[in-house]
């Protein structure tokens, strides 16, 4: 488990992993780990795409999908960012965003590592 | 086998309800609005969980017409969203959804209790 890096919140949850399990056992926890780090950087750009085009609906789909899969998945800091630029959309506007994508981008690498090691605890 | 018809357009979500249903309900998934539609009054199933966030046709506009339509309308119909606002409960069930249920799914026996709950209901006549 990584040690949050935010003095006070966490920014992951193993307890959602723990959860996965035990809707689906280590098969379900691995194929959620792929689903996720594969389609989560696609969201991101996604809405990195929707901040540049001036699409607010667009980045806000996006920030919604990468909220609910990061709950899901335990990511907790991505969620908070995801649904902080969700709201922020939601409201028709983008000012912000820009910058809650970027630290989007820079959390996900952290997340990713997290799961796969997850991952690896699974399926050695 | 009672069948469940899931409307979700990720994957993760789809996989991850799979997982919850499996060995209790048949599934039957749909991406999007269209297919759904389509899909529905191709095989009336005993329950439908609808995703709100779609893209194209969302779950609402997706509700409004199985409401509208003579052979759809008595479906249950469950909506599975991320948006938990204050007052979204009430402004879904206002809208003709059967029950609410927000993800991440925690608790899967929430779910699982309110899916059993309306397929009774649907069967009995007293939705």
């Amino acid at each position: 488990m990584i040690e949050p890096n935010d003095a006070d919140v966490p920014t992951t949850d193993p307890a959602a992993l723990e959860r996965l399990k035990r809707f689906g056992g280590g098969k379900l926890l691995s194929e959620m780990i792929s689903l996720f780090v594969t389609a989560a950087p696609d969201r991101i750009a996604a809405a990195r795409a929707g901040v540049a085009a001036g699409d607010v609906s667009a980045a806000e789909m996006a920030l919604h999908s990468l909220k609910s899969s990061s709950a899901q998945l335990g990511a907790m800091q991505m969620q908070r960012l995801s649904e902080r630029g969700e709201h922020i959309a939601h409201t028709g506007s983008l000012e912000g965003v820009g910058q809650i994508v970027q630290d989007l981008e820079e959390e996900f690498p952290r997340v990713q590592d997290w799961l796969e090691r997850a991952r690896n605890v699974e399926t050695p | 086998m009672n069948t469940v018809a899931v409307v979700e357009d990720n994957a993760d979500n789809r996989l991850l309800l799979q997982a919850i249903l499996d060995g209790l309900y048949d599934v039957v998934e749909y991406e999007n609005g269209v297919d759904a539609l389509a899909g529905l009054a191709a095989q009336l199933p005993d329950l439908v969980l609808l995703d709100i966030s779609l893209p194209g046709m969302d779950g609402n506009e997706i509700l409004a017409r199985i409401r509208a339509d003579d052979q759809l309308k008595r479906l249950p119909v469950i909506a599975l969203t991320a948006h938990a606002m204050a007052g979204d409960r009430e402004k879904y069930l206002a809208a003709g959804f059967n029950d609410y249920i927000t993800k991440p799914i925690v608790d899967e026996s929430l779910l699982l209790r309110a899916m059993e709950k309306w397929i009774e209901a649907g069967r009995d006549g007293t939705l």
